[in-house]
């Protein structure tokens, strides 16, 4: 792979918006020939981040409340990805949230806060900030296969 | 995501195929429902056509689990790909499902209530 590839974009925050958006992210791993096998952590990762901003930051505002997504593939040893996510939503920091306690029961366990916690151990780098009035939230990874 | 459903004996098989994500978890929720509000209680999911699934996925086989809890039911998990068995993993999830390798023996487990 010899340059990088970027990719912007403006999605509704809805369904179809985050459809729109993980599609985008598919091709853009196929212009440059990435595998599943090494993109699947930033794949999952943007649908949680999205479903998050989605259903609770712009919930309510329906197709007029806009997401912008700025996704980044750095060519490398192994190669790396950088998403970036950004919306005008009220201020809220994901990662604020407290991680999920996995050691309840099935029946016992809530399952909100299970996906953020899913991008902190995917993702290399995680980062929040509010700025401008704006949601950012910045992602990062290594695109090698996922060793736990 | 496309879905495909199979009845074997006494067990119906759902096999999503495609990405289980945010938007696509909706549909595969329904059917599920569909299925043990009609009565259905022994489960098989296969997740070999699966890419990856994020956590409202794992929502939806949670809530089989629950309905499907031994011994008036039986949900068996099977076709793990390794996304989607790290995402369990990561989860802290694995642990509470019955997995196996293929399908003939997800429908074994099944059928023998030992799930």
């Amino acid at each position: 792979m010899g340059t990088g590839k970027a990719r912007k974009l403006r999605v509704p925050a809805t369904d179809e918006g985050i459809k729109a958006a993980l599609d985008a992210l598919e091709s853009l791993w196929a212009a440059v020939g990435l595998s599943r096998a090494v993109t699947w952590p930033v794949e999952v990762s943007l649908d949680e981040v999205l479903a998050n901003v989605v259903r609770h930051g712009l919930e309510g505002r329906g197709a007029s409340a806009q997401v912008e997504l700025e996704l980044r593939i750095e060519p490398g040893d192994p190669p790396r990805c950088e998403l970036r996510v950004e919306d005008d939503g009220p201020e809220f920091d994901p990662l604020g949230a407290a991680a999920p306690d996995t050691s309840l029961a099935v029946d016992e366990r809530p399952i909100g806060g299970l996906g953020i916690e899913l991008v902190r151990r995917l993702m290399d780098e995680v980062e929040y900030e509010r700025r401008d009035g704006r949601n950012r939230l910045r992602l990062a990874r290594r695109l090698v296969p996922m060793e736990h | 995501m496309e879905i495909d459903e199979e009845q074997a004996g006494e067990t119906l098989v759902i096999a999503p195929c495609g990405r289980v994500d945010s938007v696509s978890s909706d549909e595969l929720e329904r059917r599920v429902v569909f299925w043990l509000d009609g009565g259905t209680r022994r489960v098989v999911i296969d997740l070999s056509g699966v890419g990856y699934i994020s956590s409202a996925g794992l929502r939806v086989l949670l809530l089989a689990a629950k309905r499907l809890k031994p011994p008036q039911g039986a949900l068996v998990l099977c076709g793990l790909g390794p996304s989607v068995k790290t995402v369990l993993e990561l989860a802290g999830l694995a642990s509470l499902f019955t997995i196996e390798p293929g399908r003939e023996q997800a429908l074994a487990r099944a059928s023998s209530g030992a799930a």
